[in-house]
C-alpha cells in the first residue's frame, strides 16, 4: 500500500476533516470546530451558524450571501485579565486575507450568542481584549474556526488523500 | 594531509562491514541512539518548542558568515543561527508570520540564501492552505547582509502566486550562466516557476518577476496532473548547458534551462515505482545521480544518466543500484559532495553513503537524531497534533553541507538542528576528486562556468 507524503501533493496539506470538539468526527456544514490560540491552549469550543432572522427562513445580504448567526459553545476559557490588560473575550469575523474585522460579540464559557457574519468564507477568532466595543482587534488569540464554507477549494492544490496517512 | 590519513584508513577498513547487507541485522528501533565512530556529533539545538521542530536547512558558504538557517515547519517561522562556535549555536533570530495561529497548512518549509552583489539575502518558502490567510504566498525575501545584528535583516518582497493556492514546497537558488540569480519553485500546479531574483530585490511590478515556467512530463500517474516536488539545478561542464533535475512526483526529468524563459527537455527518468517522485540529485559532472521516492521501504537509487544527456535515451528505466539507511523506514532528502552523498535519512537520522562505485554504494557513518517511535511520524492536520499511526516521515528532513570546511548541518524534524563532522572530511572542491566543482552550492560572485570565473 502507497502511503503518500502528505506535503507531496500540491499544497501537500493532509488536513482531517472538521472534528467536533470533542473529536468525535466530521461535523455538518454547519459546525466550526475551534482550536485553541497558544495564549489560552485549554480552551475548547466549536460554533455553529445559524440563519440569521428572517420572514424567508434564508437569510441572505442584498447581494445574496448568507447571514448566519453565530452559536459559539465554549469551555476553558481563560480570565481575560490572565492574559494582560484585558477584560473580555470578544468574537471576530474576518475573511481569510485578514482585510477587515467585524466585532461580533462577547464569549463566555458555555454558550454565546453572538452577531451576524455574512462573509461568504471566512475565520472565526475569539480574542482576549479591552473592552467589548473596541472596534480594533489587538488581544491574543484564545479560539480560531474556519467557516465550514471554508473547505470548498480550488481543486488544483485541494489536498488528495486526506486521511488516508493516518 | 597525513592527519587524515589515520581516520581515512579506519573508514577503509571498516567500510566491508558497514555495506549495506540484504540480510544484515537492522538495529531495533528503540536502539537507534549514538553514530558511528567517525561521525563527531558537534551541537544539537531544539530549536522550538513542541512536537514538531523543523523542516528544511540552509547554511552560508562564505568565510566570515557562519550563518545557518532552519525553516521552522508547522510552527510558521524560521530561525537564524551563529555557528561560529560550532560547539554552542547562537540563536541570532527567530522571524514569525503575522498571526501564525490563524494561518493553515504545514507553514515554513525551505529556505535557501543568494548574494547580489555585495549584499546577502535569505528566501523563506511557505505553504499556506486555502481557508486560512496568505495561501497565496509561496516565499518571503529578506535582506541579511547586516547578520549577526538581527536588526539590520530587512523584509524585502514577497513573492505570490495566485493561481495555484498552497505555496512553494521547494525551492533552489541557482547563479545561472548568464549570471543571473534565480529562484525555481515548486508550486501545485503542472509546472515549475522560475523567478528572477535580482527582480525581486528591485521591487517593481511583481508580474515582472517570473521570468520562466518548467513543465512536468512526469505526473503522478494516479492523477494524471500534478507539480513537481523538488529540484536541483547545476551547470553541465562538459555540455555547456545550465541543467533542471526536477522530481515530478510521476518520475523524474531534466531540462536544458540555459534559456530558463525557453526550457528544453532533455530526457526523463520513468519506471515501475517511481510514483511520488521527491528529490533528482546529480553528480557534478551530470553523469550519476540520487533519487528519492517519498514512501516507505524504498531505498535511494542510482542511475547513470549519460545516455540520457548525450540524447541518445529520451527514458532512463533501470537504476545502476540502490541505498537505504534502514530498509523499513525511507531516507529522504541529500546532498552530493562526490563521492559522499550526506542523507537526511527521516527515522535514521543522518547518513553518509559513498558513491566511488555507483554500482555498490557503501554506508561511510551515521547519527540517529530522531529518538522517535517507528511509524509515528507526520500525517494527519493540527487536530491529531500532525501525528499519523503510520508515516515514517519525521526525523531527519534537511541536510547541508560546508564546502569550505565540511561542517554538517541537519534539521529533524522531531528534535531540531543537529551539527556534526566526519573525520577525514574537511571541505570539498570538485577539482580535489576529478569533478566539476558543482554542486547545491553556488558560486554567487563568478557564476557556474568555468569561463566565467
Amino acid at each position: 500500500m502507497i502511503r503518500p507524503a502528505p506535503w507531496l501533493l500540491g499544497v501537500g496539506l493532509v488536513l482531517a476533516g472538521p472534528a467536533t470538539v470533542a473529536g468525535q468526527g466530521p461535523g455538518t456544514p454547519w459546525e466550526m470546530p475551534l482550536r485553541a490560540g497558544p495564549a489560552a491552549p485549554a480552551a475548547r469550543g466549536e460554533a455553529r451558524l445559524q440563519f440569521a432572522p428572517s420572514p424567508f427562513g434564508v437569510a441572505v445580504t442584498a447581494d445574496g450571501r448568507h447571514r448566519y448567526d453565530v452559536r459559539i459553545t465554549a469551555e476553558n476559557l481563560p480570565d481575560p485579565a490572565t492574559l494582560g490588560p484585558y477584560r473580555v473575550l470578544l468574537a471576530w469575523e474576518t475573511p481569510r486575507d485578514l482585510s477587515t474585522w467585524h466585532r461580533l460579540g462577547v464569549v463566555r464559557n458555555g454558550t454565546s450568542l453572538v452577531g451576524t457574519a455574512d462573509h461568504n468564507k471566512f475565520l472565526l477568532v475569539i480574542t482576549a481584549e479591552p473592552d467589548s466595543l473596541v472596534t480594533t482587534r489587538s488581544g491574543p488569540t484564545v479560539l480560531h474556526g474556519m467557516s465550514p464554507s471554508g473547505w470548498l477549494q480550488q481543486f488544483l492544490t485541494h489536498p488528495l488523500f486526506r486521511g488516508m496517512s493516518q | 594531509m597525513t592527519r587524515y590519513l589515520a581516520p581515512l584508513l579506519l573508514v577503509g577498513l571498516a567500510a566491508p562491514l558497514l555495506a549495506q547487507d540484504p540480510g544484515a541485522t537492522v538495529p531495533r528501533d528503540d536502539a537507534k541512539r549514538g553514530g558511528s565512530a567517525n561521525i563527531r556529533l558537534l551541537a544539537h539545538v531544539e530549536n522550538n518548542a513542541g512536537a514538531w521542530k523543523a523542516a528544511d536547512i540552509e547554511m552560508e558558504q562564505d568565510a566570515g558568515r557562519p550563518y545557518v538557517y532552519v525553516s521552522g515547519f508547522v510552527n510558521n517561522n524560521f530561525q537564524v543561527y551563529d555557528v561560529r562556535n560550532e560547539q554552542a549555536p547562537k540563536l541570532l533570530l527567530n522571524w514569525t508570520i503575522e498571526n501564525p495561529e490563524l494561518h493553515q497548512g504545514i507553514g515554513a518549509m525551505d529556505g535557501k540564501y543568494f548574494k547580489l552583489g555585495d549584499r546577502y539575502f535569505y528566501v523563506q518558502s511557505f505553504q499556506f492552505a486555502q481557508g486560512g490567510p496568505d495561501s497565496d504566498l509561496g516565499a518571503i525575501v529578506f535582506d541579511v547582509t547586516g547578520l549577526p545584528d538581527p536588526a539590520a535583516v530587512r523584509e524585502v518582497a514577497r513573492i505570490r502566486y495566485a493561481p495555484s493556492p498552497g505555496g512553494f514546497h521547494n525551492i533552489f537558488a541557482y547563479k545561472h550562466s548568464s549570471g543571473r540569480v534565480l529562484l525555481f519553485t515548486t508550486i501545485g500546479g503542472d509546472r515549475a516557476l522560475v523567478y528572477d531574483l535580482g527582480r525581486v530585490v528591485a521591487g517593481g511590478d511583481p508580474a515582472s518577476w517570473l521570468v520562466g515556467e518548467v513543465p512536468n512530463p512526469t505526473p503522478m500517474a494516479q492523477l494524471g496532473a500534478s507539480g513537481y516536488h523538488d529540484f536541483y539545478v547545476g551547470y553541465d561542464v562538459a555540455r555547456r548547458r545550465d541543467v533542471f533535475y526536477g522530481a515530478g512526483l510521476g518520475g523524474y526529468s531534466a531540462w536544458d534551462v540555459s534559456a530558463p524563459e525557453a526550457p528544453s527537455q532533455l530526457f526523463t527518468i520513468t519506471s515501475l515505482g517511481m510514483d511520488l517522485a521527491h528529490t533528482f540529485t546529480p553528480s557534478p559532472d551530470g553523469n550519476i545521480a540520487v533519487t528519492e521516492t517519498e514512501y516507505q521501504y524504498t531505498p535511494l537509487r542510482i542511475w547513470d544518466l549519460t545516455e540520457g544527456q548525450d540524447g541518445r535515451r529520451q527514458n532512463l528505466d533501470i537504476p545502476l543500484s540502490a541505498w537505504t539507511a534502514d530498509w523499513r523506514d525511507l531516507s529522504h532528502n541529500h546532498e552530493v559532495r562526490w563521492p559522499f552523498v550526506f542523507v537526511s535519512a527521516y527515522e535514521d537520522g543522518f547518513f553518509v553513503f559513498n558513491l566511488t562505485d555507483p554500482k555498490h554504494p557503501r554506508t561511510e557513518g551515521w547519527y540517529y537524531t530522531c529518538q522517535c517511535t517507528h511509524e509515528h511520524g507526520f500525517g494527519g492536520g493540527p487536530n491529531v497534533g500532525w501525528e499519523s499511526t503510520t508515516s515514517v516521515m519525521q526525523g531527519g528532513f534537511g541536510v547541508d553541507v560546508r564546502n569550505r570546511d565540511g561542517l554538517i548541518v541537519l534539521s529533524d524534524m522531531r528534535t531540531g538542528l543537529w551539527l556534526f563532522r566526519m573525520d577525514g572530511f574537511s571541505g570539498w572542491n570538485g577539482a580535489s576528486v576529478g569533478m566539476p566543482n558543482i554542486s547545491s552550492v553556488q558560486d554567487y560572485d563568478r557564476g557556474p562556468a568555468p569561463s566565467s570565473r
